[in-house]
């Protein structure tokens, strides 16, 4: 490759990452503005002395450390109980012999196709009649399936010889012994990248939580930014709205970064299976 | 059967498996498969109420009834214009930016990270974010735009369009263009993701061939990349158009709970989810119910045939190739 060539490949890339970056660049801007610098017509390209107090202002104009918490507790219980799912339903598929194997393997793979919103029309009445509305358990139980994550699992855990199977078979080792000291181990990797899926999705879910959570105390992130930001145009305070955004935002590109390779180690394995 | 002879033989048919699955059907029975029985029973009967369960007759009627609703139709229009318009130019984009990316050795790994941000980032808060950068008065859209003499364009405003249908259509246009630029990002991070390791998959070989042979690089592009790819391009648009057609809180953060600019009454951006939304939220109403479950029985029919097209098509590809 020339080195004309090469340059213009980086300029074109610098290029994209700036388009990429300028929603985040005009939210933490305005974030730090003060409510004048941000109703300035024309519009200001940066503050004049950064407003950090905006992000303990915006955190009053609704109990977002609770709705923060209630999305950490959420996704920690997904993530446990999907968890424990997933790897006992992958293992099954992956390495067990039954009958009706096939059928129920499709059974699970064709809940990846059905959309949530279908389900979510009878499931509110189910939760509603089971007096689970403002619950946990609403928030999490119809999450405790996550087909996609079985599906990756399962792939990753027939890649294991089958000798080594057979081998601890004769050795005496149960099942549940092979899936805890040889199987575990070795698709860790895996299993990490389908728990932080879950959390990325449980941090972005929005429908569901919306229509079955009533009381404030109950609400989760999304649907607590929704609904102290979107009134019609007019009375928005443009700065604390922001400051909530970038609050919301933050924590997952942080968990994203750190744990970045792992993520699209996860993700290329999936896409394997195009 | 040739599963249960194998297993028979070898001796070790295990009726432990139903064990491990239990917790997962149960779960699947309740919140699943029960649903989407029930839903597709419920969009089949009349004035259906909700809180008694009182229903006139099993009819089709609802689905005559959303069919003949103009919001209906405006949503399945929106919806289609983020699947069909929407996501093929972001995976276009996202092409373009993995082959670049391929290319390089330096700062391959940021560049990769920076890119993936806008797909760990709440979908609320991102549509706010764009919300704003195209707010009429103070948004970084129009600031651009004066720096080189262009008046501000209204981008999300239905105001005085009441009345006059040409009015209308430019509003909606500009709106469409906001929606565009906000599928655009939001689709970019994963699709690139997912080409680049496509692209890591292509053995070397072919391009030494072709750069042996003096190849120019669009053509190689054209003649060895893009074919080789093709698997991964027809996985990256069912996967992203199925996405697509499920769009529904992006809607709200961009345009408001009523999902069209102040001053439109018409839910001009309105998307399918948005439809079975509404209609699930009149909830007292007799048949509401039923619209919406009718609306959602429209829109699993529609990812059903997707994803068997995919099917159908990969198999193909992947038997020519």
């Amino acid at each position: 490759m020339t080195k004309t060539r090469k340059t213009l490949n980086y300029i074109l890339l610098v290029i994209v990452a700036f388009l990429i970056l300028i929603p985040f660049f005009w939210m933490l801007s305005t974030a730090l503005k003060t409510e004048n610098e941000t109703l300035h017509i024309p519009p200001l390209l940066l503050p004049a002395v950064p407003q950090f107090g905006n992000f303990a202002r915006a955190l009053t104009v609704a109990p977002f450390m609770r709705y923060f918490a209630n999305t950490v507790i959420v996704a920690a219980l997904v993530v446990s109980i999907s968890s424990v799912i997933t790897v006992l339903t992958a293992f099954a598929f992956a390495r067990l012999k039954f009958i009706g194997s096939t059928v129920l393997f499709f059974v699970i793979l064709s809940s990846m196709m059905v959309p949530q919103e279908l389900l979510i029309i009878t499931n509110f009445m189910t939760i509603a009649n089971l007096g689970w509305m403002n619950t946990f358990r609403a928030l999490v139980l119809p999450f405790g399936v996550n087909a996609f994550n079985i599906f990756l699992l399962r792939q990753t855990m027939r890649q294991i010889p089958e000798e080594l199977y057979t081998a601890t078979r004769v050795d005496g080792l149960s099942n549940f012994q092979y899936l805890r000291k040889v199987v575990l181990p070795i698709t860790k990797p895996t299993i990490l990248t389908t728990m932080l899926l879950s959390v990325i999705w449980t941090w972005n879910t929005f429908a569901w939580p919306n229509l079955i959570t009533t009381r404030d105390e109950m609400r989760l992130i999304t649907n607590g930014l929704s609904n102290a930001f979107t009134a019609r145009a007019g009375n928005i305070q443009y700065e604390l709205q922001m400051a909530a955004a970038t609050l919301v935002v933050i924590p997952l590109i942080l968990v994203f970064i750190v744990l970045r390779k792992q993520i699209f180690a996860g993700m290329s394995r999936a896409g394997i299976k195009g | 059967m040739l599963r249960f002879k194998l297993a028979r033989q070898r001796g070790n048919m295990n009726m432990f498996a139903y064990l491990y699955l239990l917790p997962a059907f149960v779960l699947l029975g309740i919140f699943t498969i029960y649903p989407l029985i029930n839903t597709i029973i419920t969009s089949f009967r009349l004035d259906y109420r909700f809180l008694t369960g009182d229903f006139v007759r099993f009819s089709a009627q609802h689905y005559v009834d959303i069919l003949r609703d103009p919001v209906f139709w405006r949503a399945c229009i929106n919806t289609a214009f983020i699947a069909f318009i929407c996501v093929p130019a972001s995976m276009a984009a996202a092409m373009g930016t993995a082959t670049l990316l391929h290319s390089i050795k330096r700062l391959k790994g940021f560049f990769t990270t920076l890119y993936f941000l806008p797909e760990v980032t709440n979908i609320m808060a991102a549509g706010m974010v764009f919300a704003l950068l195209f707010n009429n008065n103070f948004g970084l859209i129009n600031m651009v735009l004066g720096w080189f003499g262009f008046d501000p364009v209204a981008w999300i405003s239905g105001v005085g369009i009441a009345g006059s249908r040409e009015l209308y259509m430019q509003a909606y246009l500009r709106c469409l263009f906001v929606l565009f630029v906000y599928s655009v990002w939001s689709g970019f991070s994963l699709q690139v993701i997912l080409f680049l390791g496509a692209l890591s998959r292509i053995n070397p070989q072919y391009y030494q061939a072709s750069s042996i042979d003096g190849v120019g690089r669009w053509k190689t592009f054209w003649k060895i990349t893009f074919p080789l790819l093709s698997p991964t391009t027809l996985y990256v648009y069912i996967t992203s158009a199925i996405i697509a057609f499920r769009a529904f809180a992006a809607i709200v953060a961009l345009f408001g709970p009523t999902y069209g600019p102040l001053g439109d009454d018409s839910r001009m951006m309105i998307t399918i989810v948005g439809y079975i939304m509404d209609s699930l939220g009149n909830y007292l109403s007799p048949g509401a119910v039923s619209m919406a479950s009718a609306a959602a029985v429209v829109l699993l029919v529609i990812i059903m045939v997707l994803t068997a097209l995919q099917m159908r098509l990969s198999k193909r590809w992947v038997h020519y190739s």
